[in-house]
């Protein structure tokens, strides 16, 4: 991969980048430059997440992706990868590649060099955002990760951003500090409810009591940005009668096992399981952790 | 003057036979045992002089020699006291007709009484096989040996009672089995029906009984995964007479028979610990003894907390698991145990428990998570056909009563599936859809057209490997045998593909790739 740099006074350096208190002066890149000067929104959150965290941050970076924004998160752990990996996927999935919007397209700042793949269980991911998206870092080749200096990596994820979003934080998440520099640098600020009986969610309710905006549906901050949603889901229209009663279920409920659905349906657990494998087979829902969840 | 009396030695499970030769010669009075006897035959010495003289015949004041022959073969056990003591008293007597065909086995006890000894049922098929016609056994192995039809039976309760059958001064008839054996009624207290809203869980065990298929049942402590587990053997098939036979010979060759339970008469539930060292789980020990997969031939080995096994020791179970049989090699040869059985194992999601769960965080690091993931990626698993997941049931679903499928209801299905099953593979050496091997699955296991494709579809989106491929069609096959249908449905199939929770549990976004 091919590092290179751009300076505060060039021309390419990062629109809204400039307009912050510290901005990052050089800033070292690689992939395409030109994403960073286009509507960008921040996802971020714990890297410890639930299985809910990673999907809504999931869902909400193809949403933003499918709509022509440009993702921008930390490439950590949890919730960062998923908003990552939400992007990337819009752009992968085939309906979405003939039309003009989302190419998989998403910026990753890093607490390190850029040829530092940092956690390295990401390094498909680092890779993939190299090649599709780009990276960026205010540290030059080599620098090793750091605890201090992703807190400070967190002014550049809020700067680049119109909005940031934290999908899920526990009450001392660093995604905590990314929305207070977003407060401070005026941009819009939303928290993705949760549980209150979980500590996953704690951070990120704390900042909706605080007085962030609450992210009811993905909708909420595109509608801010303005841009009007058009996505329906095609395959939908395909489905059958048994396959659609599932899925309501599913979206009315947002998680379910399979023993649930069952029960809300009353059909035997053998007919259940054939539904869903063919829904998962269309890509329309997934399993993991025992749970069934509606896909994108 | 010499004698000549039958018995038998066991090596494993197989018994062979062995001529006690007595030989009384004038000397100093002495007593030499040889044939390659070990410490417990030599010890009979002194067992049986001190039986003789206690059951009121004189011990003879002669150099006497007792050969085990053939000779060059090692022997064990005790149950040779018997017949070296029948061949001493009867030095010198006529040989009687009831001593033709006739083998001799039992312990003594210094009083002159004939104990319950270890491997009787393995000891008599031996000497079946080998031409003998009746044999004198303990009394306290005859509900045990009584399982073979075609053999007379003498029990006897001391060494006078055999001395004086031999010589005809004692009639006894040959023991008759009543025709009808009262069959131990299961515990029944344990039923199905006590699992609340598992229905889940519940259909794919009545599909891995139908098809003795091995399950992994996977879910957060307290979500009832050893409750599922031991209620599985009431819900499969009563045991054959053969297998009976099979488990019963096992069972006497570990030495695990008693008074209380003569014979195995229902499927074995084994549920070794997590400690358990190789030789216990698989068999061991200088002369082998059958281990806990052999315990539970033509039953059930449930490995609870399977995280937690050494995975050394799991790996083992690799060959076993594959051929329905374990061969233990010793310098001196080797003895084969047979094990077929179908494997429940029960795993928490990680290692504290609680992934997934949707009341509990889990506090699993990511180093964590890998390190325990990493028990689950061998070879083993791959093994089991079904993976499942078992859901923590919340608190206000506990007390609901909602209708719970039975154990009578679950064991009639697995009943007609298995009748079908006995049917297609009359004549092979298999009789479940677990057992068969991938050159099988292509005879047995006809899929229709739009299951094909299902099918290859599914090959392809849900990246499913080679030995997968195999699993999903032997699960589909039991599937249908439970539906009544002879041919492999594309809904079969997408039943099948369900229960392959492992495989997709730990796939998460997040993990970055």
């Amino acid at each position: 991969m091919e590092i290179k740099e751009v300076r505060l006074d060039d021309s390419d350096y990062p629109r809204l980048l400039k307009e912050i208190k510290d901005p990052p002066n050089p800033l070292y890149y690689a992939g395409d430059l030109k994403l960073a000067s286009e509507r960008c929104a921040a996802v971020v959150g714990s890297r410890t997440a639930t299985e809910y965290g990673c999907w809504a941050a999931r869902r909400l970076g193809a949403r933003l992706a499918e709509s022509g924004v440009v993702v921008v998160s930390g490439m950590a752990k949890g919730i960062d990868a998923c908003a990552h990996e939400g992007a990337l996927e819009s752009g992968r999935s085939e309906e979405v590649s003939h039309s003009e919007v989302g190419s998989g397209r998403t910026i990753a700042v890093l607490g390190c060099g850029i040829d530092v793949c940092y956690p390295a269980s990401n390094r498909r991911l680092w890779k993939e955002i190299a090649r599709k998206g780009l990276l960026l870092s205010e540290y030059p080749e080599g620098t090793e990760p750091a605890r201090y200096r992703f807190p400070r990596r967190n002014r550049i994820i809020s700067g680049l951003a119109e909005a940031v979003v934290v999908v899920q934080a526990k009450e001392r998440s660093g995604a905590l500090i990314t929305a207070e520099l977003a407060a401070d640098q005026g941009r819009n600020v939303y928290a993705i409810p949760g549980n209150i009986n979980s500590a996953y969610n704690l951070g990120s309710n704390k900042l909706l009591r605080d007085g962030a905006m609450p992210l009811v549906v993905m909708e909420d901050i595109l509608d801010d940005m303005g841009l009007a949603s058009s996505h329906l889901q095609k395959i939908r229209k395909d489905l059958g009668k048994d396959e659609m009663t599932l899925i309501s279920l599913l979206e009315k409920n947002g998680e379910m096992t399979a023993d649930q659905l069952c029960a809300a349906t009353g059909q035997p657990p053998f007919q259940i399981s054939g539904i869903v494998t063919i829904l998962e087979m269309k890509g329309v829902i997934y399993t993991s952790l025992g749970k069934i969840f509606i896909a994108k | 003057m010499m004698s000549k009396i039958f018995t038998a030695s066991l090596l494993g499970m197989e018994a062979d036979l062995v001529t006690v030769e007595t030989d009384i010669q004038p000397g100093l009075p002495a007593m030499n045992l040889v044939g390659l006897a070990d410490t417990t035959i030599k010890e009979a010495k002194e067992r049986i002089r001190a039986a003789i003289l206690n059951s009121d015949y004189p011990f003879p004041k002669h150099r006497i020699t007792v050969n085990l022959s053939p000779a060059g073969r090692p022997k064990e056990g005790s149950h040779f006291d018997l017949p070296i003591a029948v061949g001493i008293l009867l030095l010198g007597s006529e040989r009687t007709a009831r001593q033709e065909k006739t083998a001799f086995i039992g312990e003594l006890a210094l009083d002159g009484k004939v104990k319950h000894i270890r491997g009787a049922l393995p000891l008599a098929m031996g000497l079946r096989e080998r031409g003998i016609r009746r044999l004198v056994l303990p009394y306290e192995n005859l509900e045990e040996v009584a399982l073979l039809r075609d053999l007379e039976l003498y029990p006897v309760r001391s060494l006078r009672e055999s001395i004086e059958w031999c010589l005809g001064r004692r009639e006894q008839s040959a023991y008759k089995r009543k025709k009808k054996v009262k069959r131990k009624i299961m515990d029944q207290t344990i039923d199905f029906c006590d699992v609340v809203s598992q229905e889940n869980a519940k259909r794919a065990i009545t599909v891995a009984a139908a098809g003795n298929h091995g399950i992994l049942l996977m879910g957060s402590p307290g979500s009832g995964k050893t409750m599922l587990a031991k209620r599985i053997p009431a819900i499969m098939p009563e045991m054959s007479y053969t297998e009976q036979l099979e488990a019963t010979r096992i069972y006497s060759a570990a030495g695990l028979l008693s008074q209380a339970c003569p014979y195995i008469g229902e499927r074995p539930f084994r549920m070794p610990h997590h400690t358990i060292s190789r030789a216990a789980l698989i068999g061991g020990g200088n002369r082998p003894r059958p281990g806990e997969i052999s315990l539970a031939h033509n039953g059930i080995l449930f490995l609870d907390e399977f995280g937690e096994f050494d995975p050394q020791v799991t790996e083992l179970l690799r060959q076993p698991l594959e051929d329905g049989q374990v061969t233990i090699n010793r310098a001196w040869g080797s003895v084969t145990f047979p094990c077929r059985m179908m494997l429940v194992a029960a795993a928490n999601p990680c290692k504290c428990g609680y992934l997934g769960d949707d009341r509990h965080t889990c506090t699993c690091s990511e180093n964590q998570l890998s390190r325990y993931l990493s028990r689950f990626s061998g070879p083993v698993l791959e093994r089991i056909d079904l993976h499942i997941k078992v859901p923590a049931v919340p608190a206000q679903k506990l007390e609901k009563k909602t209708t719970a499928l039975s154990t009578a209801e679950m064991k009639a299905q697995v009943r007609q599936a298995a009748m079908l099953q006995k049917e297609r593979y009359k004549g092979t050496d298999i009789c479940f859809n677990g057992q068969l091997t991938q050159r099988q699955i292509q005879s047995y296991c006809p899929v229709t057209a739009s299951a094909n494709r299902f099918l290859k579809e599914a090959y392809e989106k849900l990246a499913l490997s080679m030995r997968t491929y195999y699993k999903i069609i032997k699960v589909a096959r039991t599937i249908a045998d439970l539906h009544g249908t002879d041919t492999i449905d594309a809904y079969h199939i997408a039943e099948a593909l369900q229960y392959r929770a492992l495989d997709r549990f730990y796939r998460r976004p997040g993990n970055g790739n």
